[in-house]
């Protein structure tokens, strides 16, 4: 047994290349060819990276990007894998023949990828909205609502408490509608500057705001202006925020 | 808009993509990484900032500590036991514990062992209730009220040597007494035959004031509680007291006045046969005592099965001898006599009659 091969990415080349001490706790890491295609790896023992300390566990993710972001720089074009993918050999089979083996096997698929990655990255977009701005706004604007808030003025005590609960559930109704016509919106206008979409779960927030749309997109690396323009314009508008974040490795669409 | 890689927000959600996806090799040449996930939700919250930190903070030592908990409970879940000691019996059970106001039954697993008997709460590993055998005197069973009208609580009365009196119930009572009376004989310890328990006060009787005795008690008197918000009218057991001033009912359950009416406000009693219980159609003797409250009257329905007709007639004293007892003066001579017998009969000593009288001896006369 020769040890395990903790994997960062796959990109194209034929040729073992050392990239340094830039691993995983300042591992040599290294690329493993095989045909046209090479994985980035670095040695290590046949155990996954755990950690209770959470400064050390993030200090290993951050590397794991590291080594990806340095291997795009370099090779163009990679395939990611999730951080602690570890590769091992068997008794017979060395890790570095099973690696070249599973590229072998999986060559076309892998190759079909990279092609379709060439020149593109993975952008992060999260559109949040401020449930008190969009509200006042529904109060304001909305014939119902405003009606029931009026009838509600005139009314005693106990049937304005009654008046009060039907105002906010329908408020609440008006709301979903509102969220889920802004998201059909905004994903058409996004969806129209990318290649690819993925629509992920959105998160909670800690303040009292929301995510509405939480999107991974794959786009030319030159587009990226296109999308920008579009998500600034849906960054002013009021009661709404975006986090733009990339340009990422195709984590999402590999 | 520029896209942004090292801002906050954004290592979480590189971390999201990181943790969860990238390139999926099927194959078991791959090392599997169980518990990641679990790593990587700590992780994200910690790096998602300090107060999401705290969040996940306090769950996650929440967690651990539900878990050391869970796990310290699998491990012990039974007493510790002294050398030689062994197991005879173990039943599920609760101990009446007091102690000042507070009042419970505590739950937990009764162990009869060949040298104590034990109530151990295995959540808290402790040891609620315990007597060496050779401290036990004497053993009794009683019936008392459970919450529910028609059932009824088999309670053991356990006596130790220093005259204690310990209340336990268990899910088969007799059953219990019986093992411990067994064990006993086995290992030549006899009880008292003809064991006298002293009476066991429930009650905390706090709320007499001074001067005030208590001329009539009953224990086991249902009282109707009146409806009171969304709960209804309810029949409930306890404690009837009748002082020299009071009418008191003390509720079992809560241990406090429920009702509690001077008895210068009850104005007359009246029984009738009625249903007591949702469950069954059988009638018994409720005794409805009408008493005054401000300026309406109110009425309190109390059962009791045969101690009702003797607090019936304790009752109706209280009131028609309180009639008798008002006095008025005569407007014409000036003589006192029971108001009653005035307005009524007229006066005694000068002929006097009320006006109403005089009406109706016309009424008579016609």
């Amino acid at each position: 047994m020769d040890g395990a091969r903790y994997i960062y990415c796959i990109t194209g080349g034929n040729e073992k290349i050392a990239l340094g001490n830039i691993g995983i706790d300042d591992n040599e890491v290294y690329t493993i060819p095989c045909q046209d295609l090479c994985a980035v790896v670095h040695n290590c023992p046949a155990e996954p990276y755990t950690s209770e300390d959470n400064e050390v566990m993030q200090t290993w993710v951050m590397k794991h990007q590291k080594v990806v972001d340095i291997a795009m720089e370099k090779f163009g074009t990679v395939l990611p894998l999730g951080f602690d993918t570890i590769i091992k050999g068997e008794e017979d089979i060395p890790s570095d023949e099973n690696i070249k083996k599973w590229l072998n096997d999986d060559y076309e698929n892998l190759r079909q990828k990279l092609a379709k990655f060439k020149d593109r990255a993975e952008y992060g977009v999260q559109i949040i909205w401020d449930p008190k701005v969009i509200g006042k706004k529904l109060i304001e604007n909305n014939q119902e609502i405003k009606n029931l808030n009026e009838e509600l003025k005139s009314k005693s005590k106990g049937l304005a408490y009654m008046y009060k609960q039907k105002l906010e559930n329908l408020l609440k109704k008006e709301m979903e509608a509102e969220a889920e016509r802004y998201f059909k919106d905004f994903y058409e206008r996004i969806k129209r500057c990318v290649d690819d979409i993925k629509v992920e779960k959105t998160k909670k927030l800690d303040d009292d705001k929301q995510m509405l749309l939480n999107l991974s997109c794959l786009l030319f690396k030159e587009k990226s202006k296109v999308l920008g323009e579009e998500l600034e314009a849906i960054n002013n508008m009021e009661g709404f925020l975006v986090r733009f974040t990339g340009p990422w490795p195709p984590y999402s669409f590999v | 808009m520029e896209p942004s890689r090292d801002t906050h927000a954004t290592l979480v959600d590189l971390l999201d993509r990181i943790l969860d996806k990238g390139l999926v090799i099927n194959t078991d040449i791959i090392i599997s990484v169980a518990g990641i996930p679990l790593i990587g939700v700590n992780l994200r919250a910690a790096i998602a900032g300090m107060e999401t930190m705290l969040k996940y903070g306090v769950m996650q030592a929440w967690d651990e500590k539900t878990r050391a908990w869970e796990r310290e409970h699998l491990k012990k879940n039974s007493p510790s036991l002294l050398e030689e000691e062994e197991i005879v019996l173990k039943m599920y059970g609760y101990y009446y514990y007091s102690k000042g106001i507070y009042t419970a039954w505590r739950p937990g697993y009764f162990y009869l062992t060949n040298k104590r008997l034990i109530l151990y709460r295995q959540d808290f590993d402790e040891i609620a209730f315990q007597v060496p055998l050779e401290e036990i005197k004497a053993l009794l069973i009683r019936e008392e009220v459970h919450f529910v009208k028609e059932k009824k609580k088999r309670v053991l009365y356990l006596m130790d040597k220093q005259n204690q009196v310990h209340r336990l119930s268990a899910v088969e009572t007799t059953q219990l007494k019986k093992a411990i009376e067994q064990n006993l004989t086995t290992i030549g310890l006899f009880l008292e035959t003809n064991p006298v328990f002293p009476a066991f006060e429930e009650v905390l009787i706090d709320f007499l004031t001074e001067a005030e005795e208590i001329t009539h008690r009953g224990r086991e008197i249902w009282y109707l509680v009146p409806a009171s918000g969304i709960l209804q009218e309810t029949w409930r057991p306890g404690h009837l007291y009748l002082t020299n001033n009071r009418l008191c009912w003390w509720y079992d359950f809560e241990r406090k006045l429920f009702f509690d009416v001077p008895v210068n406000t009850i104005c007359s009693t009246k029984t009738e046969m009625r249903k007591t219980s949702g469950l069954n159609s059988t009638k018994e003797l409720v005794l409805e005592v009408t008493y005054r409250f401000g300026s309406t009257e109110l009425v309190a329905a109390f059962a009791g099965e045969e101690q009702i007709e003797e607090w019936t007639e304790a009752l109706n004293r209280i009131v028609s001898g309180r009639v008798s007892e008002e006095t008025e003066t005569c407007p014409q001579c000036g003589k006192s006599a029971p108001s009653k017998e005035l307005l009524e009969d007229g006066c005694l000593n000068c002929g006097w009659v009320s006006h109403r009288s005089k009406k109706k001896i016309a009424e008579v006369a016609l």
